[in-house]
C-alpha cells in the first residue's frame, strides 16, 4: 500500500490577508495573549504549584516500595529472594538469616532495595508470594547523592509515614483498599502526618 | 546383548541392567526418587512406573531387568503411565509443605520439576493445608538439617548410610502418612560422609547445614573441579557466586568418586578464607620486603636467575597442591638454572599420622597432585629435609619456591620449619605463595600467584588418573596464576613461550611418557559430562544380578 500523503496546509492566503509588517506579528501575538489569559492560575490551567499542589495519580502508581509486617510487627518478608530474582535492574540485595522464632523458619536479616537502580516496573511486587511487598504513590524522593543515599534497608521501607499522604499504589489484591497490614503499626496518626504543605490526595 | 525398544527407540543394552539404566544412556528421561545410579534399587517410590508390552500392570523401571524384545513405553508417551505417574505425584504432595520459597532445596528439587513437568505434571493441588499430617521440622543433624515434613520417602539416605559410609544412623519409623526418617534420639551425625546425604536427597527434606539460607541455587554460577582435599581427587562442581565459592558438591564418576565425597574435602573451600592471601609482589629493598610492580619484581628475579652464581647450587621446591602443566613448567625451568638442579616437593614427615584415611575416599596424602609431582621428577628420596641440611651448610646459592597452601589437614609445622630454614640458608630466594605464611618474610622476592579454583589445569590423583580442574574465581589482588608466572620466567630464561594450560599440556607435558596419548581438550570435557556412567555399574554382577 502506497504511504498516504501528509495534509498540506497552504497558509499563503491567510498570509496576504494579514499583509507584511504589523499586521502579521500582532496576529501572532495575541494568539500568545489569549493563551496566556487562559492559562491563568484558577482556570483551565494545566500548570500546577509543585509541590504545593499535586496531580493525582492512578491507584497503580508504582512508586516507593514499602515492606508489609504482621500484625504482630514482624516483616512479613520470608527472605525467599524471588523479588530479587524478578528485578530486572538487579536491585534488591537480601541476607537472609535464622529466625529466633521457631514457628518461622527463615528471615530477612538485611533486605535492601536501591532505589537509584530501581525501574519502578513492579516485577517484585508480582513476584512476592508473602504480599510482603507492595508500592505507594510516592514518587518525588530527592537527594543529595546517588551513591547510597537512595538504598533502602528495612527501616526506611517499613517506616514511611508518607504513605498516608501518597496513598497505597501498586499491589497484591488491587481491589482491596490500603489495608492495615501494609502501613507500619507504629505510624504516627493521621493528623500529625500530613504536614502544612500536603498536598491533596 | 538385549535388544529392547523405550518409546519406539531400538537399544542394544548389555542384559544386567534394569529399564531404568537403559533409558539413562539412550538420554530418555524417566522420573525417579527412589532410584540413584550408585545405591542399590528399592522400588519404593513409585515415580518411575512404565508399562512393558505384555505385563499386566505398569511396572517400576528401577526394578524391572531389561530382557531381549521388550518394548517399553514411558510417561512421556503413554497417557496411562502418565496419569499413574500424576497420581504418584499427588500421594506425594498431600502433605508436603510447598514452603518451596523458604526451601533451600527450591531450585534443584527433583518434586519441583516433576511437578511442573509438561508430560506428567500436576499443576495442581487439591488439598487443604489443614488435612495435612505434619510432622517434626527443622532438626539438627550435625552437618546436615532435617525437615520430615518435605520428605518422599524414598529411603536413598537410609541406603546411602547403610550400603557407602556404612554409618547405619537413619532409619524409618512409624507407619503409612506418619513414616519419618530418624537419627537414633536426633543426635548430630557422625558419619564423615554426611554431606552426602543433601546431595542425595532429591528434595528438601535433608539439606546442608552449611550452606543453609547462603544464596539461592539459581544464583549460583558453576566450575567443574578437582576436591583439593587429598590424593584422591574427587570430581566436584565449584558452586560460586560474588566472587566466593559458597560450596562444593561432587560430580558422578564412577572410575573416582561415584557420586560421594568426604566432608573434609566438602568444607576444605573454606580454609582459604582464614588464611592471609598475598595480593602484591614484595622486593627486599635494603633490607626489608616492600611492595613492588610485577615489572619490577620480574625483572630482578630474571637478572637473578640469569647470572651463574660462582658457587653453589640451584634448588627448586615444588608444590604437591600446584598443576601438572605448572609442575612442569617448574621443572623445565630448573633445568635450565643448572643441569643439575636440587628439585624436592615433599617432606618425609608429610603427613603427619595423626590423619584420617579410610578405604572409601579419604586418603592420607592431603595434596592435591603428589603423584603428577613424582611423575614429572620433581622430588628424590631424600626429601625436603636434605634440601633444609643442604640450605644450613650454605651449599644453596639460590631457589625458586613455589607453595601452595594444603586444603585440608594439619598446618603442617614441619614443612614450614624446613622451609624457612631453605630461605634463611639461601642467598637468593623466589617464593611463589598464594598465602602469606612467615617464612616467606625471609625471601628475597615474593610473588602473590593464583591458588586452587582460580587457575585452570590439570592433577594426577594417587590412582594415577589425569583429572581437568576449571577455573572459577578470579586470584586476590594483583595475584597471577602460577603457570603465567612461570612461562614468562622460562621464556626470560631461553625457554619457548606457551599460551596457556592446554598449550603447555599439548606441546609440553605430552612430551613426557607418564602424560603420553592424553589429549587436553577431552580432559576437558570429560570433566563436564557425567553421563552416560562409565566403569563400575552398582547394579553389576554383585548387584542386581546376584540377588
Amino acid at each position: 500500500m502506497a504511504k498516504k500523503d501528509s495534509r498540506v496546509v497552504d497558509v499563503t492566503a491567510q498570509a496576504d490577508a494579514l499583509g507584511a509588517g504589523v499586521g502579521g506579528m500582532t496576529a501572532g501575538f495575541a494568539v500568545t495573549l489569549r493563551n496566556m489569559v487562559r492559562s491563568l492560575p484558577g482556570r483551565n490551567s494545566v500548570t500546577i504549584q509543585y509541590p504545593e499542589q499535586r496531580k493525582p495519580y492512578s491507584r497503580r502508581f508504582r512508586g516507593v516500595h514499602v515492606l508489609t509486617l504482621r500484625p504482630d510487627g514482624r516483616l512479613k518478608c520470608v527472605a525467599c529472594y524471588l523479588c530479587a530474582t524478578a528485578c530486572p535492574a538487579e536491585c534488591i540485595s537480601i541476607e537472609a538469616a535464622e529466625s529466633p522464632d521457631p514457628a518461622v523458619e527463615k528471615v530477612a536479616r538485611r533486605y535492601e532495595i536501591d532505589l537509584a537502580r530501581c525501574i519502578f516496573c513492579g516485577f517484585c511486587v508480582d513476584a512476592c508470594p508473602e504480599e510482603a511487598l507492595a508500592m505507594t504513590r510516592e514518587y518525588d524522593l530527592t537527594t543529595r547523592g546517588r551513591l547510597t543515599e537512595l538504598r533502602y534497608g528495612i527501616e526506611e521501607l517499613t517506616q514511611r509515614p508518607q504513605i498516608a499522604d501518597y496513598g497505597a499504589g501498586y499491589r497484591p489484591h488491587m481491589q482491596y483498599p490500603l489495608v492495615e497490614s501494609y502501613l507500619p503499626t507504629n505510624l504516627p496518626p493521621p493528623a500529625a502526618a500530613s504536614s502544612p504543605e500536603a498536598p491533596a490526595p | 546383548m538385549a535388544v529392547i525398544t523405550i518409546d519406539g527407540h531400538p537399544l542394544e543394552v548389555e542384559p544386567n541392567l534394569v529399564i531404568m539404566q537403559a533409558s539413562d544412556r539412550a538420554g530418555i528421561e524417566i522420573p525417579r526418587f527412589c532410584y540413584h545410579p550408585d545405591l542399590r534399587p528399592e522400588g519404593s517410590c513409585r515415580m518411575c512406573l512404565v508399562r512393558v508390552k505384555g505385563f499386566a500392570r505398569l511396572t517400576p523401571a528401577c526394578a524391572t531387568p531389561v530382557a531381549d524384545g521388550m518394548v517399553v513405553s514411558t510417561a512421556h508417551h503413554d497417557e496411562e503411565v502418565a496419569q499413574a505417574t500424576r497420581g504418584v505425584l499427588e500421594f506425594l504432595l498431600v502433605n508436603h509443605p510447598l514452603d518451596c520459597p523458604i526451601c533451600d532445596q527450591s531450585g534443584e528439587c527433583s518434586l519441583q520439576d516433576y511437578y511442573m513437568h509438561s508430560d506428567y505434571g500436576l499443576h495442581r493441588s487439591d488439598v487443604e493445608p489443614e488435612e495435612k499430617v505434619r510432622k517434626r521440622k527443622g532438626i539438627n543433624l550435625g552437618p546436615i538439617y532435617m525437615d520430615s515434613e518435605r520428605c518422599v520417602m524414598c529411603s536413598r539416605c537410609v541406603r546411602f548410610s547403610n550400603e557407602v559410609s556404612g554409618a547405619g544412623e537413619l532409619q524409618f519409623v512409624s507407619r503409612g502418612n506418619h513414616v519419618e526418617i530418624m537419627a537414633f534420639e536426633d543426635r548430630a551425625l557422625q558419619d564423615p560422609y554426611a554431606g552426602n546425604l543433601a546431595d542425595l536427597c532429591p528434595v528438601g527434606a535433608l539439606t546442608s547445614r552449611d550452606f543453609r539460607f547462603k544464596r539461592r541455587v539459581w544464583f549460583l554460577d558453576h566450575a567443574d573441579s578437582i576436591c583439593p582435599g587429598c590424593s584422591t581427587g574427587c570430581n566436584v562442581r565449584i558452586d560460586h557466586a560474588a566472587g566466593h565459592i559458597e560450596r562444593l558438591v561432587p560430580r558422578r564418576n564412577p572410575a573416582v568418586n561415584h557420586s560421594w565425597m568426604c566432608d573434609e574435602g566438602r568444607f576444605s573451600y573454606k580454609r582459604p578464607e582464614s588464611l592471609p592471601r598475598l595480593t602484591t609482589p614484595r622486593l627486599r629493598i635494603h633490607g626489608a620486603l616492600r611492595r613492588a610492580s610485577w615489572d619490577e619484581a620480574m625483572a630482578v628475579v630474571q637478572r637473578e636467575l640469569a647470572s651463574r652464581p660462582p658457587r653453589g647450587a640451584s634448588a627448586v621446591v615444588a608444590s604437591p597442591m600446584a598443576s601438572n602443566e605448572s609442575l612442569w613448567v617448574l621443572g623445565q625451568l630448573a633445568r635450565a638454572l643448572s643441569s643439575s638442579p636440587h628439585l624436592e616437593y615433599r617432606c618425609l614427615a608429610d603427613p603427619s599420622p595423626d590423619i584420617r584415611e579410610d578405604a572409601l575416599l579419604r586418603r592420607r596424602d592431603k595434596h592435591l597432585n603428589s603423584t603428577g609431582a613424582g611423575w614429572l621428577g620433581l622430588g628424590t628420596a631424600a626429601g625436603l629435609e636434605a634440601l633444609a641440611l643442604a640450605a644450613d651448610r650454605h651449599e644453596l646459592a639460590r631457589a625458586v619456591i613455589l607453595h601452595g597452601a594444603p586444603r585440608v589437614g594439619p598446618n603442617e609445622p614441619i614443612r614450614r620449619e624446613l622451609l624457612s630454614r631453605i630461605v634463611r640458608g639461601t642467598p637468593f630466594v623466589v617464593v611463589m605463595s598464594d598465602v602469606a605464611e612467615d617464612w616467606g618474610d625471609a625471601a628475597h622476592v615474593v610473588l602473590p600467584v593464583a591458588a586452587w579454583a582460580e587457575e585452570e589445569g590439570t592433577y594426577t590423583n594417587g590412582a594415577g588418573t589425569v583429572q581437568h580442574g576449571a577455573c572459577a574465581l578470579n586470584p586476590p589482588g594483583e595475584a597471577r596464576a602460577a603457570l603465567a608466572v612461570l612461562t614468562e620466567l622460562w621464556a626470560a630464561l631461553g625457554g619457548p613461550r606457551y599460551g596457556g594450560p592446554a598449550d603447555v599440556f599439548q606441546r609440553g607435558l605430552m612430551q613426557c611418557a607418564a602424560f603420553e596419548g592424553l589429549d587436553y581438550g577431552t580432559l576437558a570435557s570429560r570433566a563436564a559430562t557425567a553421563y552416560p556412567p562409565e566403569g563400575r555399574m552398582p547394579y553389576g554382577q554383585e548387584g542386581f544380578a546376584g540377588r
